[in-house]
């Protein structure tokens, strides 16, 4: 009777052991997710989530449209070539594969510095909300990267001068002042290549090239 | 003398007690020290938590969920518009082109789910412990780490890319808050699988890239970064969930293509 009561004790114990180590290690893999982070952080994080639930609430709104007219037009057994060329247009747009133009910002970065640098530039401006950017007068589509060491940089096989300049549409006044906000990229450039130069200058209207690349994929298919 | 007797009996005793006493015995000084660990590691947390930390984390999750709702209704509405779009193609051989020019459209803009020949590489933090002097953000997968290998891997040649399951577009910022990584304004939980469809020569071309040396040398080799890879038969990289919709930006009428490569 006594030996049983031991070995429930120890069973006991050794139970409550094996807990709280999985409870303490599973309080560290917290850490490198939301649990880790600051108040600060999680409102960004928060601030960011909205904005693309917004974004997605819009295009959702729009698509409902469509297909509601599409709907009644199949209703009436005639078929909207004006709507089909729209969301056509509007796609192409979307992808590059059309000139477009609306206001937004020129970057002018004039010095020594390499492809990352840029490619952070141009990572900033997309958070910025920029709807399309054009590096040396090359639309940026899926593919691009300016690449190169300082000196030699390049987008897609065109060598960019020095200075060049970087377009991109969007809201003039949310692309300035995120570029140029104190710790923002145009300060971290600085502070990484002391010796370029970069200027923002919000403009009311830019036109954007389109791209000369196929975007068509060769080696995959539209999965059914 | 007196001090020789008095070890003698302390060794004695210790010698009288049963063994599963000691066992317990050890257990409980483990379990005590664990107790305190966690108490101590949690009472920070819970203080910040209570405070301000729990409603913005419940309202992360929330919205995470959101998220996803929405996208997959994006999808489900882009995929209904398709089907109807193809079922009035008619005769009209005008209707016809349209509908082609569209879904080539869409394949370019990444509306379209792809399955093809490619790579699936994944990235996970490092499990090695920072120096006193060093920073534990460096021992974690930033946004860096993912635009370099997906800077690296369209140059590679890659047709399309995904990083969990969030397609890359040219509106596609990744960026990193506070350790945490988002893409397409959604959150990316580690470990970071990135899909790419390519040519069969996509993997050799990639490990010959200086570049892509460099960033293997820096973050695997310094840091520890878990960097894996897999070949598969089919790859399969999602549609875009998120918005086309330009609002500054207007389609011009005359097309001019900027120089290619």
């Amino acid at each position: 009777m006594r030996r049983l009561r031991n070995q429930l004790s120890l069973a006991a114990v050794a139970f409550l052991l094996g807990l709280l180590v999985v409870v303490q290690l599973r309080a560290q893999a917290v850490g490198s997710g939301l649990g880790s982070m600051s108040s600060q952080d999680l409102t960004v994080f928060v601030a960011n989530l909205n904005a693309g639930l917004d974004q997605r609430r819009q295009e959702i709104a729009s698509l409902e449209r469509d297909l509601a007219d599409l709907s009644l037009d199949r209703d009436r057994g005639v078929v909207s070539l004006d709507q089909a060329r729209a969301e056509l247009s509007r796609i192409r747009a979307y992808a590059g594969l059309d000139p477009v133009t609306g206001p937004g910002v020129t970057v002018t970065i004039d010095g020594p510095i390499d492809g990352p640098g840029i490619e952070n530039l141009l990572n900033e401006l997309r958070n910025a909300g920029a709807e399309a950017i054009a590096v040396g007068g090359v639309r940026i589509v899926v593919g691009s990267v300016v690449t190169g060491s300082p000196g030699g940089l390049a987008i897609e096989g065109n060598g960019l001068g020095e200075p060049f300049e970087v377009w991109a549409i969007g809201a003039s006044e949310t692309l300035t002042g995120s570029l140029t906000r104190i710790g923002g990229i145009v300060a971290q450039v600085g502070a990484t290549y002391p010796d370029v130069t970069i200027t923002v200058t919000p403009v009311e209207r830019l036109e954007l090239p389109a791209t000369g690349r196929d975007l068509v994929p060769d080696h995959g298919g539209p999965r059914l | 003398m007196f001090s020789r007797r008095f070890a003698d009996s302390v060794v004695d005793r210790v010698r009288a007690i049963p063994s599963w006493q000691v066992t317990l015995g050890l257990a409980l000084l483990g379990l005590g020290f664990l107790i305190a660990a966690q108490l101590a590691s949690e009472r920070p947390r819970v203080r910040y938590t209570t405070q301000e930390r729990t409603p913005l984390i419940e309202t992360a999750v929330r919205l995470q969920d959101q998220q996803e709702e929405l996208s997959a209704r994006v999808l489900e509405l882009r995929e209904s518009i398709q089907a109807l779009e193809q079922a009035g193609q008619g005769t009209s051989a005008a209707i016809r082109d349209l509908n082609r020019q569209l879904e080539q459209a869409r394949l370019a803009a990444g509306l379209i789910p792809l399955r093809g020949t490619g790579l699936v590489f994944q990235l996970e933090d490092s499990v090695q412990p920072p120096g006193p002097d060093e920073n534990q953000l460096d021992f974690l997968v930033s946004a860096q780490d993912l635009r370099t290998m997906v800077e690296e891997l369209w140059l590679a040649g890659a047709e399309a890319i995904a990083i969990n399951g969030e397609r890359i577009t040219p509106t596609t910022a990744i960026i990193d808050i506070g350790g945490v990584v988002l893409a397409n304004s959604a959150y990316l939980a580690p470990p970071y699988q990135i899909a790419a469809i390519g040519a069969d020569e996509l993997y050799d071309r990639l490990v010959g890239s200086p570049g892509f040396a460099d960033f293997v040398r820096a973050r695997q080799d310094d840091y520890g970064i878990q960097i894996a890879y897999a070949d598969p038969d089919e790859v399969d990289v999602p549609a875009f969930a998120g918005t086309v919709t330009l609002r500054h930006a207007r389609p011009l009428p005359s097309a001019s293509p900027s120089p290619g490569p």
